[in-house]
């Protein structure tokens, strides 16, 4: 290889890399289309926790799931320890500017024997049954969220469903009423629903009433379920709240959402829910750059449990974040989590606890 | 005992052609490889399949590792044991068994026997997920532990892989030639352990430290490459490590090993050979990067899925792992048809069709993988990671290249 030849490869080497430094700036221009959207405010927000205890022992799920062939395993295949199972569930109460009150229920968990158990310990079974709740948000259709379906139909089989448009084919089989039941742990609803479904996409903002939206996000999640529906507030002198069942799609994509897309979307008040950070208890730094992430946008109030991990909640309050601690209600319910018992501490909104913003 | 640098390696002396036209001998290979990596994926790691493997990172270690052994036997040790009557005369089928059971011999003893077994049970905990769920705390269950340590045993490959690439491709026989099998081999590897093993502490060990509550502070300093990065996760590391061990590959499949080939005389060739994989995987790494920032938005501190820091480094090597798969399936079982070309114009039409290829490739397996190979939809997902699949099918044409010299399609010149 002469001198010239060198140089003349070398040069070619350099152009490549010179070009590579023109690309990044394309994408300016593609963040910053799209206008903001303003979907009213309203005066207050009440998030009861009727369950956040999906499974009582994260160990036993995570054999279950192991066995079955791991997490990517389709969820209707695992056979479930059927001891170890609860759900996931919340009420949540609207004030709206005017003063007047309304309330929905987001997810209906997963054994019925233990959603029956908490919807009668917290009144749900009759707010169900006399149409005080009249709309249901299937937040996604994982295990612990939905295949309790059942145990809400039993009561109205004509309330309003808003349903991931990504659900599985057996989950909207399930809620014609089908029987899945032979696998343990597996769904059974004998209940058809006959209300109105609203199958939800990710092109469109569900306005459902003044300051509160639904949003859904096709996102990956575990067990082949994918996206979920998320519900946006947006409060009078405070800000947008998020409350989530899983929060798949990630609490910064949330807020970075609201960011770019509503109006003021930079005042992040708060969330309650899911987070999904830390699961099965097990960390990655990847989680600590959440934390970082979360810090930046100055929420007032997080609320958290279910998936969110015990772990990520306590080093989320140790570095500052405002996380809002739970009581020690859920000690009196028939069935505790492990990590409830451990009584680390109370960075959980347990089951039975309230959040107000 | 002879000498290395008195005769040539298997590889540099054996001469194939192919048994057809090099069109349908090519594709004649293409077909055995898909329908043997098509068995391997269903029996071994689909989740549909008998052994579920792929959990992601589990299968992921597996294939990496084994590539390094198949690459370490063909380019380090000659093919010893085996004699050269055996590799000039055996039944490309008999090599192919051979030489495979040797490769799954060798993993099973280093990294189930050694890193696992061993290291695992009396040194660091991380690298076996029996020990991980003996002294975890809340929730450590072998779920996820299984992934942690499967993810440590990946991480250990990437210095390894490229050390390796720099001593194999880099070095060759310029060091203790003099040496006959298996010595040469043996002081290589060493040599390329001496190396390989301080960069894991300082590229990678970091990262394993931090996935404990708490932070393992006093046995690995938290991420040093966060303020760089952004996000305290190594797949920074893993993305331009990774990437600078398939650019090295992508110019010997390419360029026929244009610009490694720039600079001859020892020891310059090695220095000269690991600074330009480390710029050229820093290259493929950037530009993707810039790419990923058109396609989804800038990435942000915690951000999930595509917006996440880490996952668009980890993608990096997804994708050029694409490109990568379709630049060796083209130079193995095509090479023939550029070779009467002109250097440059035959590497330009070699790129522009891996590139090409690649990115139709990658959008078939996004699009069809959930149903063919049962993986999870979505290109993002968490625990989906397509270089499993795409190791594998490497893992495989260099089986069918290194060990049963091209068989079907190609044979020994006699």
């Amino acid at each position: 290889m002469d001198r010239r030849n060198f140089l003349k490869r070398l040069a070619a080497t350099g152009t490549g890399i010179a070009l590579s430094g023109t690309v990044g700036t394309l994408s300016k221009a593609h963040a910053a289309k799209g206008g903001k959207e303003d979907f009213g405010e309203i005066k207050s927000l009440k998030v009861h926790c009727i369950s956040e205890t999906s499974w009582f022992d994260n160990a036993t799920l995570g054999k279950d799931i192991k066995a079955a062939g791991g997490i990517n395993t389709n969820q209707y295949d695992v056979a479930y320890t059927e001891e170890n199972l609860g759900g996931y569930a919340a009420l949540v109460e609207v004030e709206a500017l005017d003063g007047s009150k309304k309330k929905y229920l987001l997810d209906t968990g997963w054994s019925n024997d233990w959603v029956d158990y908490v919807f009668a310990k917290d009144g749900i079974d009759k707010m169900l049954q006399s149409k005080e709740i009249d709309t249901l948000f299937i937040s996604h259709d994982h295990i612990d969220h939905y295949f309790g379906i059942e145990s809400t139909l039993k009561h109205q089989p004509d309330i309003k469903i808003y349903f991931p448009g990504t659900s599985m084919p057996k989950s909207f089989e399930l809620l014609k009423g089908a029987d899945f039941s032979a696998t343990p742990g597996c769904p059974k609803n004998s209940v058809p629903h006959t209300g109105e479904l609203v199958v939800t996409t990710p092109d469109k903002l569900y306005k459902i009433q003044d300051g509160m939206a639904l949003k859904f996000f096709d996102c990956p999640a575990t067990l082949q379920v994918r996206g979920e529906n998320v519900l946006y507030f947006k409060i009078k002198d405070k800000g947008y709240v998020t409350v989530t069942g899983c929060c798949h799609p990630g609490i910064l994509t949330l807020l970075s959402h609201a960011r770019r897309n509503f109006k003021d979307g930079n005042k992040n008040y708060g969330c309650y829910g899911g987070l999904h950070i830390s699961v099965f208890e097990n960390w990655d730094p990847k989680f600590d750059d959440i934390i970082k992430g979360v810090k930046s946008f100055n929420m007032q109030k997080i609320g958290c449990n279910h998936c969110t991990g015990w772990i990520w909640a306590e080093k989320a309050e140790q570095s500052g974040l405002p996380i809002v601690h739970g009581t020690d209600k859920n000690l009196s319910y028939k069935k505790v989590g492990s990590l409830s018992r451990a009584k680390t501490s109370n960075v959980y909104l347990g089951n039975g606890d309230e959040m107000v913003f | 005992m002879t000498r290395t640098q008195d005769r040539l390696f298997w590889l540099e002396e054996r001469q194939l052609a192919p048994r057809w036209s090099t069109a349908v001998s090519g594709l004649v290979n293409l077909a055995a490889l898909i329908v043997a990596v098509a068995i391997v994926w269903w029996v071994f790691f689909s989740i549909e399949g008998i052994f579920k493997l792929y959990t992601p990172l589990l299968g992921f270690s597996m294939v990496i590792w084994t590539l390094l052994i198949i690459l370490w036997q063909a380019q380090l040790f000659d093919f010893w044991p085996l004699s050269r009557g055996f590799l000039e005369n055996a039944h490309p089928l008999s090599k192919g068994a051979v030489l495979t059971l040797i490769t799954i011999a060798v993993y099973l003893l280093l990294l189930f026997g050694i890193v696992w077994f061993i290291i695992g049970r009396l040194g660091i905990t991380y690298f076996n997920w029996q020990s991980l769920a003996k002294y975890g705390e809340l929730g450590q269950d072998m779920l996820s532990t299984r992934e942690t340590a499967s993810w440590a045993m990946l991480c250990l490959s990437i210095p390894f892989f490229l050390v390796g690439v720099w001593f194999m491709l880099g070095i060759g026989k310029d060091l203790f030639h003099e040496l006959g099998q298996p010595k040469f081999g043996l002081a290589n590897w060493l040599f390329v352990a001496v190396i390989a093993i301080p960069m894991y502490v300082i590229f990678f060990h970091p990262h394993l430290g931090s996935m404990f509550y708490p932070k393992q502070i006093y046995a690995a300093v938290p991420p040093w490459w966060e303020s760089i990065a952004q996000t305290n996760s190594a797949e920074y590391t893993v993305g331009i490590l990774f990437c600078s061990v398939i650019g090295v590959f992508l110019a010997l499949n390419l360029w026929d090993g244009w610009p490694f080939d720039l600079v001859g005389r020892q020891p310059w060739r090695f220095f000269y050979f690991a600074l330009c994989s480390l710029v050229i995987g820093y290259v493929i790494f950037r530009i993707q990067l810039y790419i990923f920032d058109y396609l989804w938005y800038e990435a942000y501190v915690g951000g999930q899925n595509e917006a996440n820091f880490g996952w668009r480094y980890s993608h990096t090597v997804t994708m050029a792992n694409f490109v990568l798969v379709i630049a060796i399936i083209q130079n193995t079982f095509f090479g023939p048809a550029y070779e009467k070309m002109n250097r440059i114009v035959g590497s330009i039409i070699k790129t522009v069709v891996a590139i090409i290829l690649g990115l139709c490739f990658a959008w078939a397996y996004y699009n069809w993988g959930p149903t063919l190979l049962g993986v999870t939809e979505g290109v993002s997902h968490p625990s989906e990671n397509a270089s499993a699949f795409l190791i594998l099918i490497i893992n495989i044409v260099m089986i069918q290249d290194l060990f049963m010299d091209r068989w079907p399609g190609y044979q020994l010149k006699k």
